[in-house]
């Protein structure tokens, strides 16, 4: 008889706790595209042509299965780099259209910067178009820099 | 017992199945840059002239517009020379009289600018410096005054050059 009711009760806590779980199992479903994957600036005279522009690139944006707040962040993985040579990071900004939820800023490699955001879902999904732009200056040294953009969509 | 045991499964269960749930979805994209070199040179004048002076008086004439200013901007490798050199195509030509080119000479005046002496034969350094950056100096022309000069109203081109490797 003991034993009965010790049971009883120990379903009825396991349930309870795992029943949120359960409920974010069918949570937010994420999808995140950019096209192309490469932002190439050309060389040019800073006297000619003080900011550089890339071909824009296009991030599609999908948020299914949600009622809270997303986000999509860019951050740098450090300066563009050239061997030894190093373009601050913080000289390349960014426009985005539509907006909102696409938005413009500038490049960090410490902190995540907000691309896009919004509230519920996004479906079917959004493009956004960013424009990446390059402060030119006589100041670089001639080189061919890269640097590694990552891009997150959250939904917490 | 066994119920106790049972009970702390499905709780851990819940506990370390949270974390998976998190949405993110992350892309990466490559950033690159091309910067190349190039040089952009600018002259305060286009013309410097020199007056007619009695050689034993004014034995060395400046040009009357005095010093040209110049400004030399350059983006160049790490450590890379730059050079702003300018070299004369011809003498100096009146007609069929002709002065040599090197009766011409000059001061440099601000960082990396020198003295030097005209030539056709080769470029000479007007200045020189180490990497990218946007230079300022002058440059004040002289001319040798001689009572050997024939007469005349002479003339030549120089032509400066920035390099930036």
């Amino acid at each position: 008889m003991t034993c009965v009711c010790r049971c009883a009760l120990v379903w009825i806590v396991a349930l309870s706790a795992a029943s949120p779980v359960l409920a974010q199992g069918r949570g937010p479903q994420l999808d995140l595209t950019i096209s192309p994957l490469s932002i190439s600036f050309a060389s040019a005279s800073p006297d000619t042509t003080p900011v550089v522009t890339a071909p824009p690139i296009v991030v599609t944006v999908r948020v299914r299965q949600s009622t809270g707040p997303w986000s999509l962040t860019v951050l740098a993985n450090g300066d563009l780099l050239s061997g030894s040579d190093a373009v601050d990071i913080s000289n390349v900004t960014w426009t985005a259209t539509p907006a909102p939820p696409f938005q413009g800023g500038t490049l960090s490699k410490t902190v995540a910067q907000r691309v896009a955001s919004g509230t519920g879902t996004v479906n079917p999904a959004e493009n956004g178009s960013l424009t990446f732009r390059l402060a030119n200056s006589w100041t670089y040294n001639a080189a061919s820099y890269t640097q590694t953009l990552v891009f997150t969509l959250t939904a917490p | 017992m066994f119920s106790r045991h049972f009970a702390v499964i499905l709780l851990s269960w819940a506990v370390v199945a949270s974390p998976t749930r998190a949405a993110a979805q992350t892309s990466t994209a490559t950033l690159s840059a091309n910067i190349g070199a190039v040089a952009s040179l600018t002259l305060s004048a286009a013309t410097i002239a020199f007056p007619d002076a009695d050689p034993d008086t004014v034995p060395l004439i400046p040009a009357t517009a005095g010093p040209i200013l110049i400004t030399a901007k350059s983006r160049a490798t790490a450590g890379a020379q730059v050079v702003l050199a300018v070299q004369a195509t011809d003498d100096l030509r009146s007609g069929v009289s002709v002065i040599p080119a090197s009766n011409i000479t000059w001061t440099g005046s601000g960082v990396g600018f020198v003295a030097g002496t005209l030539s056709t034969s080769s470029p000479v350094t007007v200045a020189a410096w180490t990497g990218s950056g946007i230079r300022s100096g002058s440059q004040q022309f002289f001319f040798r005054n001689l009572w050997t000069h024939p007469t005349g109203t002479y003339t030549l081109t120089m032509i400066y050059t920035l390099s930036a490797p």
